[in-house]
Parts: structure tokens; C-alpha cells; sequence
């Protein structure tokens, strides 16, 4: 009697997990539906009548950003928009850089929604407009606050999928007092830079802070480099369009041995340990004004300031990279960061259209100028960031400034394997030869 | 017939209470795994909505990829050292606090503290330690010292020290629990008959405590030949592909080069290797066990 009950009771217990895995399943199910493009539709007209009670109903969206770093700022401007909108509160998801893209794609790709997010404008834009997760931005009001030029240079294939936020300027910060000390001048092209590391480094100081312990700092410099070479030097503009084809190899390119080359002679001037020293840590050292020069966006400024008020004042200043021998061609790279996207299947599209024109009214970008130290696309926005950025200004006046980014039309992810491969060629465990033959080896055997 | 029926009804409760377990295996690892598996015969890029099957051709590329051949060989490496080291000191250790020891208690919570914390924080923390904590506490020496992370003949050693002190802790547990098993009576009377202190360790001690070696040893080589965080977080792979494991090279495949397809078939051999290893293991460590 007694163990046929708790017999029943196991069975019962049984059933109720059952139960729960099934209803999860249904779950599932359910939510992987409303990704389908066919089962799209519907869910929108049932958000319609939803809408029109949007005035008073508190409305959550969720906005996810890879300006990580500037974390605070980032906060600040969504407070402010938070502030002028009370119905709609902002879920803020900042994720690092480097996993940003792995993580949106796999959200994407789980069906999660995500209602706002920041892309980069070109070739990662163009994955998820073919992937049909991007709302079409064509047309919309607040695009006429950005200038017609930068609207169609953020364009995919003919239409707008993001709206353009800030950009900034990639160059070389240096320490007035070294160069002063040494008597060196700002160096116009890249040997010039070099003999300045030369002099630095004799002198007892560190000439480059490098920090390549990150992926992204040398990916950086890589993507910058190469791509100016090749598109400037080499005249070969269409090269990675072609390389994605698999029309060319970097053997083809003799801008990628000329990256090779300058890479090596940066980093034998660089500072100790240079693989194992990261961003942070580079910062800090330029901070202590040990360090000569150093290639960075604006990013580090907000740092350096806190650390070391006087040096930013009026220690500190910031020449283009000179990426060749040439000096008419080595403009001052100014490259476009974020720019926001609404996602295609996100229920609050009125709040997230909201949030996106908040961010293309002057209002919103003097918040990002003001709080994250970049420049804002928009219109009639503040310039004034940080004083070692106004010895920019003269290549803004005669528009000598030029974005490498534009070149770099590819979806292929060669700036990673190409620092591995560089890393090698650090530490002589591989040849200038060897290491342009293992790329082509690598983008052969992974793009076909 | 009855004798069958017999056997259900006594047998029924072990079943009955292997089902919740095993329904949890079934749906939350071996459907996920046959779903997964399809997909390493396509060539999805993890992101489209369709997929193109492909047959084996992402079997066959993964034979003839020479870069699966590095990173086999980084990922048994450290995995082979790391057991090793893991296994050698955390059972010296065990052996030191089995003792009469005074604060062995103590002793015991500290070998066991850095194993309570996160793999990615003890990351944070080591690639700290060896950017800035170890070459200034050796520059007051005036010794020059550079992480061992930066520099590619080095770094997989540098994630083996990190590995080897996060993960003593639980095996000495084990081997504690072991050696307490061993009754003082065998080991008595071997010393009546003369055995020495070696003598005794060899012949009596490390024969009672085989299965807890057998355990520690599968328990630590297959956790390392999947490490993923911990190269995620120092080092990601680098310098100079150096310290490119199994795991984190399925990860870049799939995520970093779109190919979704290729990560999954790598992840299916994987798989195999890993199972192959655990039956040889097994197999060689079984046979050294004695039963009391």
C-alpha cells in the first residue's frame, strides 16, 4: 500500500519533469518562430495597436554598444536621452570590442531581440543587412542632420541601414618635452618617424608605446597601414575586394611586405615587452611621460587626463601617422567609430527610431563630444575635445584627411591571423616570405 | 516468465531513479550533440538562415589542415604536462597534510583557496601578476624580468604555472580522502617486517590509492585538453599562434572565419579524441588498481 503511493508519487513527479521539458521546448519553439521572416509579419501588426499606447506605457528597449571603454560616457548620454524621454527606460549592454560581433551574431542568430546596436559602417554592416536583422534607415528625418557625404559613405548598397555617430581621428600622440629635449621635429614621413625613435631610444627613452599584448592595438595599426600603402602607394584600391574573390593573394601586393618591414622596425623601437604589455598598461606609461609616441584614437585622452593633468594640458600633442615616404600622401586618417542600427525585429521600433534620432540631434552629439572624447557627425556639433587634438585642426581646415577604412571591403577577418603571423616573424620564427606565403595559404584554405 | 517479471519489479527502483538523470543527459547533452552534428556536414557560415550540406568535405579538410596538426600538438602538451605537475604535487602535498601536522588544517584551506576562484579571474590576475607585480618585485633584485605571456617559446609554460596552481587543490582533496582510507594496520605491519619509509609508500600506500590516481589523472587530462578560458583570457591563442589550443581554434573557426560548418566537424573529432583518450587512460590505470 505504502510503496505503491510513493510509487505513484515518483511517477507523478516523473510526469511534472516531463511536463516542465516539454512546455520549455514549446518555449523555444515559439521564440525561434518569431525570427522567421514568415512569422514576422504578424508579430508586427500586433505591436500596432500596442503603439498607439506607447504615450504613457513604460517602454524597456535594450541598446548594445562596443564602446566598452568609455563605459560612464556612454551611460551618461543614454541618461540624458532617458531624462527627455521619461516612458522609455534603456536596458544599456556594453560588451568589449573584440567579442562584440561574436556575441551580436550569436544573439542574432538565437532569435533574441536586440533593439538598438552599434555597428561599423562597411563590411560588417553589409553581414547583417544580408542577413536580415537591420530595420532599412532610408529616408528617415534625422539623417538630414549628418552631411549628404557622410550619409552615402555610410550607405549600403544604396540605402541607409545605420545612422552615422561620431568619428575620430587615428594618429600618433607624442611628448612634446622628448621632442622638444632632443630637438626633433614632427616627422612628416615614416623614416623621419623612425630616425625620431632612433634618437629617442639613444637618448634613454622608450620611443614607441606599443601594448600589442592586445589583439586590437597592432590589428589596429595593421588595418591602417596596410590598407593606406596599398590602396596610396601601390595603387591597388580594389585589393581586398579582389582578395575576398580570391583574384589576388598578398604576395601580389607589395604594400603587405612594405607593413611587414615597417612592423618590425616599430617594434624593435618599442617599449620593453612589448607582447606582454597591454592597452592599459601602455597608457599608463605614456601617462608618466616616459614614452615618445604612441598610435591610439582619442580614446586614451579621458585617461591620460585623469592621470596626469598637466601632461594633457599642454604636454602632449598628436601628428598624423605618416603610413609612407611620401609626404603629400600621409593625411590625417579620421575614421568613422559607431554608428547605430535598429534591429529588424525589434517590438519597440518607435522608441528604438526615438533613441536613434536622439543620438543624430545636436543635443545628442555634443553629449557624445562631451562625454566620451570623440567627434559627432553631427552637424554644427562642438569639436573641442582635448588640446592636444586641437593640433589637428589645420589638416581638418585644408580637408587633408582621408579614411583607409573605405579600402577594406571584405568580410574576411585577416588583421588576426596576420598580428599571429607578424608575432612570429617578431621573434625570428618566421621570414618575411614565410609569413605573406602563410596568409595567402590561410585566406585560400578558409575562403573558398 | 516470472522469473523476468521477478527481476523488473526488483530492479524497477534502480531504474526508476536513474530516469530524472537520465533525461537530463539526454535532452541537455545527447540531442544537442546529434543537432549539432548535422550541421558539421554543411558549409554554414553560423549566421544565414539556410544551410548547404556538403557531404564529409569538412572531415576531409580537417585531415588535411597542417594548423589542426599545431594546435593538437600545443593542446596535448599542455594537457600532458599539466597532469603531470598537477598530480605529482598535489599528491606531495597530500602526503604533507595526511600528516600530524600542526595548522594542517590551515594548510589545507590555502592549497585549496586558488581552485574556489574563477579560471577568468585567475587569468586577470596571473597576466598582471606577470605584466607588472613579477618585474617589479624582481626589478628590487635587480633582476630583468618580461611576462612570459609576450614571448612565444615561453607563454604555453606561463599558462601551465597558472593552470598547475589553480588546479592542486581539488586532487589533493581526493588524495587526502585516499590516503585516510589506507588503514595504519597494513602499513604497521610492513614496518614490523622491515619495510622503510620508501618502501612502504611504493608497496603499500600508492598501490590502496590507485583509484583515486585513476580519477585525478582522467578528471585533470581531460580537463585540459578542453581548456578554453584560460587561453581566452591571457592570451587568446597568441603570441605567434603559440598557444593555439584545440578549443579556442574550433572557436576562431567558427565565429571569427563564418565557418560554422568547418568548427563543428572539428568539434566532432574532438569529441572522438577526447573519448579515445579517456578509454585508453582508463584501460592502462585500471589494470594498476587492487582490490582490498
Amino acid at each position: 500500500m505504502k510503496k505503491s503511493m510513493v510509487l505513484s508519487l515518483c511517477v507523478l513527479l516523473l510526469a511534472l519533469l516531463l511536463a516542465a521539458c516539454g512546455s520549455k521546448n514549446n518555449d523555444s519553439q515559439s521564440s525561434a518562430g518569431s525570427s522567421d521572416p514568415a512569422a514576422s509579419s504578424p508579430a508586427e501588426s500586433s505591436a500596432a495597436p500596442a503603439e498607439s499606447a506607447s504615450e504613457e506605457k513604460p517602454i524597456t528597449i535594450s541598446f548594445m554598444h562596443f564602446k566598452s571603454d568609455v563605459t560612464d560616457g556612454v551611460q551618461k548620454i543614454v541618461d540624458q536621452f532617458e531624462a527627455a524621454n521619461p516612458n522609455i527606460s534603456v536596458d544599456v549592454q556594453p560588451v568589449k570590442y573584440d567579442d562584440y560581433y561574436t556575441l551580436l551574431k550569436t544573439k542574432m542568430a538565437g532569435g533574441d531581440v536586440v533593439d538598438v546596436f552599434t555597428l561599423n559602417a562597411g563590411a560588417q554592416t553589409k553581414l547583417f543587412v544580408d542577413g536580415g536583422y537591420v530595420e532599412d534607415l532610408t529616408g528617415m528625418p534625422f539623417l538630414e542632420n549628418f552631411d549628404p557625404s557622410v550619409v552615402a559613405a555610410q550607405a549600403t548598397d544604396g540605402k541607409n541601414y545605420v545612422s552615422p555617430v561620431n568619428a575620430t581621428p587615428i594618429a600618433m600622440f607624442y611628448n612634446k618635452k622628448i621632442f622638444a629635449d632632443l630637438g626633433i621635429e614632427i616627422p612628416r614621413t615614416f623614416d623621419a618617424m623612425i630616425a625620431a625613435g632612433k634618437k629617442i631610444k639613444d637618448a634613454g627613452k622608450t620611443p614607441f608605446a606599443l601594448g600589442w599584448k592586445d589583439g586590437w592595438t597592432l590589428g589596429m595599426w595593421i588595418g591602417r597601414d596596410l590598407p593606406s600603402n596599398t590602396a596610396l602607394v601601390e595603387n591597388q584600391p580594389d585589393f581586398f575586394t579582389k582578395l575576398e574573390t580570391g583574384a589576388v593573394k598578398f604576395a601580389d601586393n607589395p604594400a603587405a611586405r612594405t607593413m611587414i618591414q615597417h612592423a618590425k622596425q616599430i617594434f624593435d623601437l618599442g617599449n620593453k615587452d612589448q607582447l606582454g604589455v597591454d592597452y592599459n598598461g601602455i597608457v599608463d606609461l605614456f601617462a608618466k611621460g616616459d614614452v615618445g609616441m604612441m598610435y591610439m584614437g582619442t580614446w586614451p585622452l579621458a585617461d591620460i587626463q585623469k592621470k596626469n593633468p598637466e601632461l594633457y594640458e599642454t604636454g602632449i600633442g598628436y601628428f598624423p601617422y605618416p603610413f609612407s615616404n611620401d609626404e603629400s600622401l600621409n593625411k590625417l586618417e579620421f575614421n568613422p567609430d559607431a554608428s547605430l542600427a535598429v534591429g529588424s525585429n525589434s517590438k519597440n521600433k518607435e522608441a528604438a527610431l526615438k533613441f536613434v534620432a536622439f543620438m543624430a540631434s545636436k543635443e545628442g552629439g555634443d553629449s557624445w563630444v562631451k562625454n566620451i572624447n570623440s567627434l559627432s557627425y553631427v552637424k554644427g556639433a562642438s569639436a573641442d575635445i582635448a588640446p592636444a587634438v586641437n593640433e589637428l585642426q589645420p589638416y581638418f581646415d585644408s580637408g587633408e584627411v582621408y579614411d583607409s577604412q573605405v579600402y577594406i571591403k571584405t568580410t574576411i577577418d585577416w588583421t588576426n591571423q596576420f598580428v599571429q603571423n607578424l608575432q612570429k616573424l617578431f621573434f625570428d620564427k618566421a621570414t618575411e616570405d614565410e609569413v605573406i606565403a602563410t596568409m595567402d595559404d590561410w585566406v585560400s584554405k578558409n575562403h573558398k | 516468465m516470472g522469473n523476468i517479471k521477478r527481476l523488473i519489479r526488483a530492479e524497477m527502483w534502480y531504474l526508476l531513479f536513474l530516469l530524472p538523470g537520465l533525461c537530463l543527459f539526454i535532452f541537455a547533452v545527447f540531442v544537442p550533440l546529434v543537432m549539432g552534428a548535422r550541421y558539421s556536414f554543411t558549409s554554414w557560415d553560423g549566421l544565414s538562415r539556410t544551410v548547404h550540406y556538403t557531404g564529409w568535405d569538412n572531415y576531409v579538410r580537417a585531415f588535411s589542415d597542417s594548423d589542426l596538426w599545431i594546435v593538437l600538438v600545443n593542446t596535448f602538451k599542455y594537457a600532458i604536462i599539466v597532469t603531470v605537475l598537477v598530480n605529482a604535487i598535489s599528491l606531495l602535498l597530500a602526503l604533507l597534510l595526511d600528516t600530524y601536522l600542526k595548522f594542517r588544517n590551515a594548510f589545507r584551506t590555502i592549497f585549496f583557496l586558488p581552485g574556489v576562484i574563477s579560471i577568468v579571474l585567475s587569468g586577470f590576475i596571473w597576466k598582471y601578476n606577470y605584466a607588472i607585480g613579477f618585474p617589479s618585485l624582481f626589478g628590487m633584485f635587480g633582476l630583468d624580468i618580461s611576462s612570459p605571456l609576450g614571448d612565444p617559446n615561453y607563454a604555453l609554460f606561463g599558462l601551465i604555472l597558472i593552470a598547475v596552481w589553480q588546479g592542486i587543490g581539488a586532487p589533493m582533496i581526493i588524495y587526502i580522502a585516499g590516503l585516510q582510507g589506507v588503514s595504519s594496520e597494513l602499513v604497521e605491519s610492513a614496518k614490523i617486517d622491515g619495510a622503510n619509509a620508501r618502501q612502504s609508500f611504493f608497496r603499500i600506500i600508492l598501490p590502496l590509492i590507485a583509484p583515486s590516481i585513476t580519477i585525478n589523472m582522467l578528471l585533470v587530462l581531460t580537463g585540459s585538453l578542453k581548456v578554453f578560458d584560460l587561453v581566452y583570457v591571457t592570451t587568446q591563442g597568441g603570441p605567434a599562434f603559440s598557444t593555439e589550443v584545440i578549443s579556442t581554434f574550433i572557436y576562431k573557426s567558427s565565429f571569427a572565419n563564418f565557418q560554422a560548418g568547418y568548427g563543428t566537424a572539428l568539434s566532432m573529432i574532438f569529441f572522438l579524441i577526447l573519448v579515445l583518450v579517456t578509454i585508453v587512460q582508463i584501460s592502462i590505470f585500471r589494470r594498476r588498481e587492487v582490490e582490498m
